[in-house]
């Protein structure tokens, strides 16, 4: 099927393209110079037109979406999803699968991915996969806890750590190297947790430090496509700024080495509102936006994403397990904790996030602080869904950094005082241009993830993933900008249109992307020599039975990476 | 105003649901219009029509709209769901959901109701003049604010978990109650004149329980207060308290949270203190 979108206002940040009014061509699933005739045409007059976006961090799959299903069958209720010719699905902040799919596809989203995958229950994870339609997707396999990982690191040995991080991408089909509170999970299987970056790791003696150090160096070592994946430790915790900046700063002097891709950083810090809080307690907490902000404006090594507060009735999920308990013993709701053998562990609590609270509206502010003043090449637009706020409002976020007035009004009506008085959202009156949301919610975050080659832009040969939305460039009204961004005119999907006016009209199932990391054999059959006995002795799995096989997905999009260098 | 009887006429095998015949909104239709109502069935639809013989009354005693159902079995479910208004009679049993999430107006059952009868209520009066099943009053599963305010009544026997996490109104049994009413409460009052089988009040934080029969086991983790005589149970600071006539062992509870304020009263009577 061939396709010609005419005189669409396209932003496209990575080949530098602003709002220029321009022709775009599809072919057989590609962007290409020029069509036939036969082409169909799409008036994109007065409309915009942008890559399909790109997600870099959201819970959209696995055991812990799972267990928040689950655990809140109220949360269902809440949202109830049946539209003609397609799957039902229920869920607001954790919505089944096939809803997650289409409302991602209806806001003109083509690539997601899943933040955090227990290796052990990577098979979940990509069976749930099979089932998310509209979009390509990848999982990243959590690696800060794992005890295979602590020990070669302990030792110092980073060879035999790179060998088993590519063999554990390898085996769960993962992408990248997810480190979630660094030791604390681990800790809390001891009943404990850690606190700063130099704290001891029971058992093992190391501390957070080497564990975020060494999986840096191991990342650049086989040169993944994406960097190392952080949540630091601390998060939530009044004061935890200065732990943030130290774990920022801990892997400046790393370079970036990657095989595929044109990534330039080596960290990658997610949720970094959550991480952003200054003073020692709730009482006298203060945005530490602005100084997070510049520490990321001045440095080259580094990105982040916001995990921006939406103020919604949501479920939060992390394998950061003590923090879940904290948060549990602070809302007092129910809560589910999860603990993954040798390798990680999980929380989920339900989380009211009320316009009225002044906690609430700090965070919220520490967000917008956070986006307000930081180099919008630097960041990435998110709201850690289902963590800070589901997904479905990335269009309100969208809305608040586009206009001035709309977040005004949130300011002065709908949120708590604490807002404007402890952080500096109204001290600038900058506004995203679309040019620059382009940048948050596409170019970045394809750059970021080393998907860059054929992601997330509009140069020739890239994937036809696109999104048109029926907007004005200078519109400035947020419940306008909102319901533009929410309800996409259209989205191409590899070339197919899946989505009119917010709709899905055609169902379609994406690639599930991996790295496949090659290493040398005799160092691999070194590391089998040490794996093998660990699974008889401690796994409940056999090894033979724990990689996730072929069947488990519905197209494998293999990252090749050749690493036998590693000796 | 009219009065808008449904007879059932046929059997069914497959429950139907009633939440769109509420009576506010049937006053302003037609006998055509109310016929072509389509009402989920499973998997499929059925209409009124199909369903019911329908009789319209103009009736200038009655001053609120009124719906009745004739003939109504286990197999009516949701009727009064989401209800804003007016009267519902049921004539036979009511299926789950009888009066769930009702704002105000007033259902009758003449007959017994299955689980779940005005499930997060909201305001309005709930009557069952049978038997009910389990979870009269209570939260929708997982959720942790329950019913906030309203009347049920049940004249004949419930069964387990009523009034789960209720913060408000009031629920009222004639009959027995099995076990764990007032599980979770929050407040608002629960007054059982039957036998209760136990764990009364078992998580409470907040409100009363008041039991004018026997509680055959209670909790060890409520705190004996006192005998007190003719009560007036004060939910709140500001509550003008509600008065209950009889003498009471008077408990608070449940000691497995931190401070609870749960109160609960068993009859002098039919209860014995050792036990």
């Amino acid at each position: 099927m061939e396709y010609i979108i005419k005189n669409g206002t396209v932003y496209d940040p990575t080949n530098k393209v602003d709002g220029e009014k321009m022709d775009i061509c599809v072919k057989d699933g590609r962007i290409v110079e020029k069509v036939s005739n036969n082409a169909t045409v799409l008036d994109a007059s007065n409309k915009i037109v942008m890559p399909g976006g790109v997600d870099s961090h959201s819970h959209i799959a696995g055991a812990k979406v799972n267990t928040g299903r689950t655990l809140r069958p109220e949360d269902s209720k809440k949202d109830v999803w049946q539209k003609e010719g397609l799957r039902k699905g229920s869920g607001f902040s954790v919505p089944s699968t096939y809803k997650t799919g289409y409302q991602y596809s209806g806001m003109g989203y083509t690539t997601v991915i899943e933040a955090a995958m227990p290796p052990l229950i990577a098979r979940h994870t990509h069976e749930e996969f099979v089932d998310l339609p509209q979009i390509d997707k990848a999982a990243m396999p959590l690696f800060g806890n794992n005890w295979m990982v602590l020990e070669y690191l302990k030792n110092g040995d980073l060879n035999m750590c790179a060998a088993y991080v590519a063999w554990l991408l390898k085996a769960t089909r993962g992408f990248a190297i997810k480190i979630v509170n660094p030791g604390g999970t681990e800790a809390w299987g001891w009943g404990k947790n850690v606190h700063g970056l130099d704290d001891e790791i029971p058992y093992f003696g190391i501390t957070p430090r080497d564990v975020v150090r060494g999986l840096a160096q191991v990342n650049e070592m086989l040169g993944l496509p994406h960097s190392i994946h952080v949540h630091p430790n601390n998060l939530g915790h009044p004061g935890n700024w200065e732990t943030t900046l130290d774990t920022m700063d801990c892997v400046k002097d790393i370079k970036a080495k990657p095989k595929h891709g044109k990534r330039d950083t080596v960290y990658y810090n997610t949720h970094v509102q959550f991480h952003s809080y200054g003073g020692t307690s709730w009482k006298d907490c203060v945005s530490k936006g602005v100084e997070v902000a510049e520490y990321v404006n001045k440095h080259d090594h580094l990105m982040v994403d916001i995990g921006q507060i939406t103020l919604d009735e949501t479920t939060t999920m992390t394998a950061d397990g003590p923090m879940e308990y904290d948060l549990h013993m602070t809302n007092g709701l129910k809560w589910a904790n999860c603990d993954v053998e040798l390798e990680t562990g999980s929380g989920v609590v339900p989380f009211i996030y009320s316009p009225k609270g002044p906690v609430y509206s700090l965070q919220w502010a520490i967000g917008l602080d956070l986006f307000l003043h930081a180099n919008s090449d630097k960041v990435i637009l998110t709201t850690d869904h289902p963590n800070a706020g589901p997904f479905i409002r990335y269009p309100r976020v969208i809305a608040w950094l586009i206009s001035e007035q709309y977040r005004k009004d949130w300011i002065e009506n709908r949120v708590h005082k604490w807002a404007a008085q402890k952080s500096h959202i109204t001290d600038t009156d900058r506004e995203y241009t679309m040019y620059e949301i382009a940048k948050i919610t596409r170019a970045n975050t394809s750059k970021v993830l080393g998907l860059s080659d054929d992601r997330g832009h509009l140069g020739l040969g890239a994937r036809a993933d696109l999104a048109i939305y029926d907007i004005d460039p200078e519109e400035k009204n947020g419940k306008k900008i909102e319901k533009a961004f929410l309800e996409a005119n259209y989205v191409f999907k590899d070339g197919d249109i899946v989505v009119k006016d917010g709709n899905v009209v055609k169902e379609v199932f994406g690639n599930t992307i991996y790295v496949d990391a090659k290493i040398n054999e005799e160092l691999e059959a070194e590391l089998m020599k040490d794996l093998e006995p660990r699974f008889k002795k401690y796994y409940s799995v056999n090894i033979e039975n724990y990689p996730v096989q072929e069947a488990y997905a519905n197209q494998w999009e293999p990252i090749n990476i050749d690493a036998t260098e590693i000796k | 105003m009219k009065e808008i009887v449904f007879t059932v006429k046929k059997d069914i095998d497959v429950p139907v649901e009633l939440d769109s015949l509420l009576p506010v909104k049937l006053q302003e239709m037609s006998a055509e219009e109310i016929k072509k109502i389509e009402l989920p069935q499973g998997n499929k639809k059925i209409s009124v029509e199909e369903l019911f013989n329908l009789n319209i009354e103009e009736n200038d005693a009655i001053i609120t709209p009124k719906v009745t159902i004739n003939g109504s079995s286990m197999k009516l479910k949701r009727i009064g769901e989401k209800m804003e208004g007016g009267e519902i009679v049921v004539n036979g049993d009511a299926g789950m959901y009888v009066g769930a999430e009702m704002k105000s107006g007033k259902v009758t059952v003449n007959g017994n109701a299955e689980c779940w009868v005005a499930q997060n209520l909201k305001g309005g009066e709930v009557i069952i003049n049978g038997d009910a099943k389990d979870y009269v009053g209570s939260a929708y599963r997982g959720d942790w604010r329950g019913m906030s305010g309203g009347k049920i009544t049940i004249n004949g026997n419930v069964g387990t978990e009523i009034g789960e996490y209720m913060k408000k109104g009031l629920i009222i049994v004639n009959g027995n109650c099995k076990i764990m009413p007032g599980v979770h409460q929050n407040g608002g009052i629960i007054m059982i004149n039957g036998e209760v089988e136990g764990r009364a009040g078992g998580e409470m934080l907040k409100g009363a329980i008041v039991i004018n029969g026997p509680l055959k086991s209670k909790l060890p983790s409520f705190e004996y207060e006192g005998i007190v005589e003719d009560p007036v149970i004060k939910l709140t600071k500001k509550d003008e308290g509600t008065p209950v006539k009889g003498t009471y062992y008077k408990y608070i509870g449940d000691f497995v949270n931190n401070k609870p304020k749960g109160q609960l009263y068993l009859s002098v009577e039919h209860n014995d203190l050792t036990c």
